[in-house]
């Protein structure tokens, strides 16, 4: 049964509240600090934030903060071995070192702008019992059971009901969700022999599309909804609501839109011309809001995720909407400022809707990244070769993917493409051949570029931009060469191969590092029989390694481990999704960072995260991981990946053969060996 | 099903050399190309009826179709005859109506498609008829669809609207059901009787009534 009470004491991701981790005081000055203001403006859009919590533990949020922190102090001291500062003056000679954020941000609180609900609270009580009710019927509750303020350890860890929708509904199908409600079942999911994937595996059962169209802000169910994107125009006008119908949000809108409007211009005449509203605090939910010329953005959630990838989040939703319109869309408001922009968007909401839900898995939302299918180095060589010619026949783009992974990649002569783009477009939902005007919002957010897509089966598919609209029977016959060179030699049933073989597997870190050999180091795809994978059964790799994600900034790309047997279930691997996001943010804040690297133990994880100038590292572990081992095991796992860069990574290829260059160089002046030597001391 | 289909008299609008034999250049009496456009308001149904044309399929919860798809589709006869309909599945959605010039373009037949549920669909799909007969090839066969014919009790636009338009602007109508292949069949039956009347006028003993049933799918995927 779900915990009636939503204040936990320790909230799963992090025992940390809101304000303390990753993104403190930088935005105590973003805020809306007058509650006068606010809260009127809340007020008067009916914007209710219903306090879910009517009992007596309904306590000032400052004092359930004190009992957040005070829990966290106990958390840290008996963690404190863990917590040597000593931050390395270079890269080269230090090792590891725990930059111990968390107790640096403790005593920064943000100034949280409260918005009061004691009117509410009547009603708040009659709703809790509705919920009551609700949660019998449905046996466990679940997104519809849960209350407004919930925090994550509710939010990952409330078994889906099956009539629950929205968040529920992301996480899998109703039969999905009813599978890994149980802890048995997870286990029985946790050693399932097919599970190569798991990120697969939770998007497909997650089905695209708009829900809950019925719902308004009147509605209940739609203020429970953890997270809300909205877009809108500068008069006001609905132009996309994740849940929920648009046009009954016009007056939802027009509030958001008297929020930003007041801060804009109702400060200008204390010299404060510029303001902008970035973010504003109620409780458990942060409003962060973003503005790109007559278009609005903004995010309501109450998910704990960091202010800067909310704000990254809202960045992509505009980068898809521009990919869909082009930027050329502010003329239409120039002309007529009370522009309705939602014909022009019809029929995007599986679009938009789709990427939300991939906010919630991917990590090349948050990484700017992208990420490969691995493949033996011949067989993308011969992939990249094939797409060159094309590209030298006058396509400007030639991407071969297979879901969200790049095959190949190949661009004429000096264009390159963005990470963000390559996730906006593999978003962009097509069907099986098409012909379709697109932008590329960091390539030119002004004009169209045609875009030919065509699945060369279920998961791989080809994309081939030009500039010229009548190109179509052009790219269709280099779709065809294309086509029979990547059957001829082999491609397709390669990529196949490798979706189902999945690429690094944390059981695969080489237990017994020989430095510079790189002979140790397992090849994908050729695991060594003595290696068996059930040595780690339920355990994750060596050393309690359980995921790794390695960036490499020069190539713009990242690896990721697949997802072993302790983050097996969909709503594991989400919660861990938060958990690199979180400290993501949190290693590249800018008013603490950028750190070298952060050591942090919880109830969850160990999160280990290395950054360099030229990758970075974001590995967990078992909780009860030993620090000195898992340092270790970093070292091992960057060994590694460099000794398989050519199967995991797109190397050299033109225009991009500066890169190869680069990180021949990179790894020469790598400091691994030299680390590795260090760490065999310990 | 109360699925109404009217052919209008051909002579008086269009002869039957309209499906441009030879247009593309590949087009013999034993394989013919008919390049096919789909136009009309975005959500009746346009990707369903070719979907369930191509592939015998309905999907209820099918994606709404960006830019364009293509899709073709063989038809073969047993004298081994091949009717290929290269199909323009254009999305109705406000924002490509500046770019169906794109997909018309050369194109023979134009499927006119709106939904008998929905007035404003069928006020869009006499629009794309104006703009055919002003912008489009001047041979080319149009027909008005109205699509969704399994939802009777909601139809709002009568089909002797729908019969008398196409009457006056000498197009076929029929209505449809992509949800139950209503007629479905028969629409694209209407276009291969022609293609092949068209083509193999000089062919008396061609057997112009033929029907599509006994025809063998060939060619799903590529061409």
């Amino acid at each position: 049964m779900l915990p009636k009470c939503p204040i936990v004491p320790r909230a799963n991701g992090y025992p940390i509240v809101p304000g303390a981790c990753g993104f403190p005081s930088p935005m105590a000055s973003d805020s809306v600090s007058p509650s006068s203001s606010s809260d009127s403006a809340y007020d008067s859009a009916a914007y209710q934030n219903p306090n879910p919590n009517p009992n007596p533990s309904d306590k000032p949020i400052n004092a359930i903060d004190g009992q957040l922190m005070s829990s966290l102090v106990l958390a840290d001291s008996t963690d404190s071995v863990n917590h040597e500062e000593g931050p390395p003056s270079s890269v080269n000679e230090g090792d590891i070192v725990d930059a111990n954020v968390l107790a640096s941000e403790e005593s920064d609180r943000t100034v949280m702008v409260e918005v009061d609900v004691r009117e509410e609270e009547e009603e708040e009580v009659q709703r809790s019992e509705a919920v009551v009710v609700e949660e019998r019927e449905t046996g466990g509750g679940g997104g519809e059971g849960e209350v407004w303020r919930v925090n994550s350890e509710l939010e990952v860890d409330a078994p889906d009901s099956p009539n629950s929708s929205g968040y529920a509904g992301e996480r899998g199908t109703s039969s999905a969700s009813s599978a890994c409600g149980t802890g048995e079942d997870d286990i029985c999911q946790v050693r399932d022999g097919d599970f190569v994937n798991g990120v697969v595996e939770s998007q497909a059962v997650w089905i695209p599309g708009k829900r809950h169209v019925d719902e308004d802000d009147a509605s209940m169910s739609w203020r429970q909804r953890k997270k809300h994107f909205f877009i809108l125009s500068h008069s006001g006008k609905p132009i996309y609501s994740r849940h929920g119908d648009e046009h009954k949000l016009a007056g939802f809108s027009a509030t958001l839109q008297a929020i930003i409007s007041f801060v804009e211009n109702g400060y200008a005449d204390e010299a404060n011309n510029g303001d902008r509203v970035k973010l504003v605090r109620a409780g458990k939910h942060q409003v962060v809001f973003l503005v790109k010329g007559p278009i609005y953005l903004v995010c309501i959630s109450c998910t704990e995720e960091p202010f800067e990838s909310l704000r990254g989040q809202l960045e992509l939703l505009y980068g898809q909407m521009i990919l869909i319109l082009t930027k050329s869309v502010n003329r239409c408001f120039e002309k007529n400022p009370k522009f309705d922009m939602t014909p022009l968007l019809g029929g995007t909401d599986v679009v938009f809707s789709s990427l939300i839900h991939s906010f919630n898995w991917n990590p090349a939302t948050f990484l700017h990244a992208y990420t490969c299918l691995p493949l033996a180095y011949p067989t993308r060589q011969a992939a990249g070769a094939i797409l060159q010619d094309v590209a030298d026949s006058g396509v400007l783009f030639a991407i071969l993917m297979c879901k969200h992974k790049v095959v190949s990649l190949v661009g004429a002569q000096k264009a390159s493409l963005h990470p963000d783009d390559m996730l906006l477009l593999s978003n962009f939902v097509m069907t099986s051949e098409s012909f379709s005007p697109i932008c590329l919002p960091r390539y030119n957010p002004m004009a169209f570029l045609y875009a030919y897509v065509h699945y060369l089966d279920a998961n791989t598919y080809l994309m081939l931009l030009t500039t010229s609209s009548d190109a179509f029977y052009h790219l269709k016959e280099c779709r065809l060469h294309i086509e029979a060179v990547l059957l001829k030699s082999n491609v397709l049933s390669e990529v196949q191969r490798s979706m189902l073989d999945g690429g690094m597997h944390v059981e695969d870190v080489p237990v017994d590092p020989s430095p510079r050999s790189g002979s140790a180091s397992p090849h994908l795809g050729q695991h060594s029989p003595e290696r068996v994978r059930e040595a780690y059964t339920g355990t994750g790799g060596p050393c309690g390694l359980w995921h790794f994600m390695y960036r490499s900034i020069y190539l713009d790309q990242y690896v990721s481990s697949e997802f072993s047997s302790p983050i097996g279930t969909p709503k594991q691997q989400k919660r861990l999704h938060r958990a690199y996001q979180k400290i993501y943010a949190s290693m590249h804040d800018k008013g603490f960072g950028p750190h070298r690297t952060q050591f942090r133990r919880d109830e969850n994880y160990v999160l280990l995260c290395w950054v360099t100038q030229d990758f970075e590292l974001y590995a967990a572990f078992d909780p009860l991981a030993d620090k000195a081992l898992a340092i270790r095991t970093c070292n091992r796992v960057c060994q590694w990946v460099k000794d398989v860069e050519n199967e995991i990574f797109l190397l050299g290829a033109s225009p991009f053969s500066w890169w190869g260059k680069r990180i021949e160089k990179c790894f020469a002046e790598w400091p691994v060996g030299g680390l590795i030597a260090g760490h065999l001391r310990l | 099903m109360g699925c109404a289909s009217s052919v209008p008299d051909r002579t008086a609008s269009r002869g039957p050399s309209s499906l441009n034999p030879g247009s593309e250049g590949a087009n013999d009496a034993k394989n013919l190309k008919v390049k096919l456009v789909l136009l009309g308001d975005s959500g009746v149904g346009k990707s369903c009826i070719v979907l369930r044309f191509v592939r015998g399929q309905f999907d209820p919860t099918s994606k709404v179709t960006v830019g364009a798809s293509f899709l073709s589709q063989t038809i073969a006869l047993q004298d081994s005859t091949t009717v290929k309909f290269e199909i323009w599945d254009t999305a109705g959605q406000e924002r490509y109506a500046a770019l169906a010039p794109l997909y018309y373009r050369g194109a023979a037949v134009a499927v006119i498609v709106y939904d008998i549920t929905s007035p404003e669909s069928f006020a869009k799909a006499q629009y794309w008829v104006k703009e055919l007969q002003k912008h489009g090839s001047p041979d080319i066969v149009m027909a008005l669809v109205g699509n969704k014919a399994d939802l009777q009790d909601r139809r709002e636009v009568p089909a002797e609207n729908g019969i008398e338009y196409a009457e006056k602007n000498g197009m076929f109508f029929i209505e449809t059901s992509a949800k139950t292949a209503d007629n479905i069949n028969q629409l694209f039956e209407v276009f291969f009787v022609e293609s092949i009347e068209s083509c193999c006028s000089h062919m008396a003993s061609f057997p112009l009534n033929m029907k599509l049933v006994g025809c063998v799918l060939v060619d799903l995927v590529a061409l």
